[in-house]
């Protein structure tokens, strides 16, 4: 039997654990009857396995170490943000949108200011645009260091973990003296931010991007993104076409991964992103190795752009007159924003009352997500690791 | 692409990165450590950190500065402020809390309450150290959010404030060229 005909052999797996499913049965236990019968063995890789970033857990059917099947079980982070936003004020749901992507808040907070700040005509000062800017990118940065870590830990490389926490945790120090907050900053509020931040933490700010850009970064490349090990384990490795990712709903690095220059800040801009000049970093092959070197070179044109952010920074207020109970006009609002994952979109449909109707939250995480049996075709155990490492998905954002 | 490069080049490769990689590791052996050995030796916190509204205390008459309007309660997303108006001997509504409740459970320390009050009678204060094995302890009492008042260092940040935060301490000792 070839390995087509074994997979073709377990189509049928694939109909019963979606039958296992809507009858609310487990679907491994279905995928592992099927899988007995062509001598196949079906194993859970989480919920609570240390490398699947958060309870993600992979029904995965393999023949040997080679991946036949990967279902991706999710729902296991469920806290229906978008039913208990229904009955919340939209002031509130700016701060409980960081819950959503925790490693992405401030983007999520801005997603959710700008719609409403659109549906309710609110005016927003020009220095409290240039911080969020701002923001968003510090948080880029940060994000990115993560991803960094975690990546090469999936991997199997332990200290460029050590080193991105050491300079994630001065990123996040930089947070909690403007926002209050290490992770869930809530520092966005409807027309504009929570508190201005003096010239020391600019300075300090300067500081962070000098280390960044002078010593951390060429650190990273030297320990981890040009060792030969590293990228004997990715080059190659989760595959993905142009075709595939556009299909699939894909955004942000692993669509630009794949060789598409599409990123939000330059096709749709928001915010005052068309007045900075950056580059829009893409790969060629589609594989984990070009979309770690995306996000590699994104952090470069973060710290770009937060310079010429401090450097036409205008004075003035960050927080513009805002009624306390803001006025809805009924109607449809979509507003999006590139998030360190990829596009983050907001949904909202308001009849005119103090609540939402209804608000529908597009997150990146949850398209990539199921790109990663798509990734995993004909790979080993090894290789599907590094797979769902590259795609950096953040479950509290997948099941909100 | 693995096919294409020579075996020779890719052993070259792992030997030079292996080198590199060691290089930087063993140069960090030489550095000062940047972790914190939790619990025996804490971090401190930054100005204006916040974990827990608390109550402020009038200093010079040792009575809560809450009038008990409800604004806070009105505006707090989760629902996690219950107060309760006190009634006087005479039968007429006094402006303080009969009780003041907070449940740090529900609580999402998104500083809102802070910004709503007009009386300057909440604070968010800088204790994280508050886990407990029950619940019921974590819904804390008016005396309670006093107490912690008192006995930690609390900010009052409002909605565009510029926000003192002292001395610049960030990232300074790690900075090395």
């Amino acid at each position: 039997m070839t390995a087509d005909q074994r997979t073709a052999g377990t189509s049928g797996a694939t109909l019963a654990a979606a039958d296992a499913v809507d009858r609310g049965d487990d679907p491994a236990r279905a995928m592992a009857e099927d899988a007995a019968e062509h001598h196949l063995m079906t194993i859970n890789m989480g919920p609570q396995h240390p490398s699947t970033h958060g309870v993600l857990r992979l029904i995965v059917t393999l023949d040997g170490e080679a991946i036949v099947k990967v279902v991706p079980d999710i729902g296991f982070l469920h806290r229906n943000f978008e039913k208990i936003v229904e009955s919340w004020s939209f002031a509130g749901i700016v701060p409980f949108s960081d819950r959503n992507d925790y490693l992405g808040a401030i983007t999520n907070e801005v997603a959710v200011c700008l719609a409403v700040e659109r549906m309710a005509e609110i005016e927003v000062p020009p220095r409290a645009i240039h911080l969020r800017v701002l923001f968003s990118e510090l948080q880029r940065i940060i994000s990115h260091i993560l991803f960094y870590g975690t990546f090469g830990l999936d991997l199997g490389a332990f200290s460029p973990f050590m080193y991105a926490f050491r300079d994630r945790e001065m990123g996040y120090a930089l947070m909690e003296k403007a926002t209050g907050a290490r992770m869930l900053y809530g520092y966005n509020r409807l027309g504009g931010l929570r508190n201005d931040l003096p010239d020391s933490w600019f300075r300090e700010l300067e500081r962070f991007l000098d280390y960044m850009e002078r010593q951390a970064w060429p650190e990273y490349m030297a320990l981890l993104i040009e060792n030969q090990i590293y990228r004997e384990r990715t080059i190659g490795v989760g595959r993905l076409t142009p075709e595939e990712a556009i299909a699939w709903g894909a955004s942000g690095p692993i669509l630009r991964a794949t060789g598409v220059a599409w990123d939000l800040r330059r096709a749709a801009p928001y915010l005052s992103y068309d007045q900075f000049e950056f580059d829009v970093p893409t790969g060629k092959n589609g594989d984990t190795y070009d979309s770690a070197m995306v996000r590699m070179l994104e952090i470069k044109e973060s710290i770009r752009i937060i310079r010429q952010v401090l450097r036409i920074l205008p004075d003035g207020p960050v927080l513009g007159r805002v009624r306390p109970n803001i006025r809805p006009r009924p109607g449809d609002y979509y507003s999006r924003v590139e998030s360190p994952r990829g596009e983050v979109g907001v949904h909202l449909t308001t009849d005119g009352g103090s609540w939402p109707y209804r608000l529908k939250w597009r997150a990146p995480s949850f398209c990539h997500l199921q790109l990663i049996p798509l990734m995993a075709r004909g790979a080993k155990v090894a290789d599907l690791i590094a797979a769902v490492g590259s795609t950096d998905v953040i479950m509290g954002e997948v099941d909100r | 692409m693995r096919a294409a490069v020579a075996l020779w080049e890719r052993l070259w490769n792992t030997g030079k990165s292996m080198v590199v990689g060691h290089g930087i590791t063993i140069r960090e052996m030489f550095h000062k450590p940047v972790t914190v050995r939790y619990p025996e030796e804490k971090p401190p916190f930054e100005r204006g950190s916040r974990s827990v509204p608390v109550l402020k205390v009038n200093e010079e008459s040792g009575l809560l500065n809450c009038v008990s309007c409800g604004l806070c309660e009105r505006s707090c997303p989760p629902s996690c402020i219950e107060i309760v108006q006190a009634i006087g001997a005479d039968g007429h509504r006094k402006p303080w809390p009969e009780t003041f409740q907070l449940d740090l459970s529900h609580c999402m320390v998104c500083n809102l309450c802070v910004e709503a009050c007009p009386f300057d009678a909440l604070e968010m204060a800088d204790v994280v150290e508050l886990s407990s094995y029950q619940v019921q302890d974590l819904i804390f009492n008016k005396e309670q959010l006093a107490e912690l008042w008192k006995t930690s260092r609390a900010l009052r940040v409002a909605g565009g404030e510029c926000i003192d935060m002292g001395d610049d301490t960030v990232a300074a000792g790690v900075v090395r060229s």
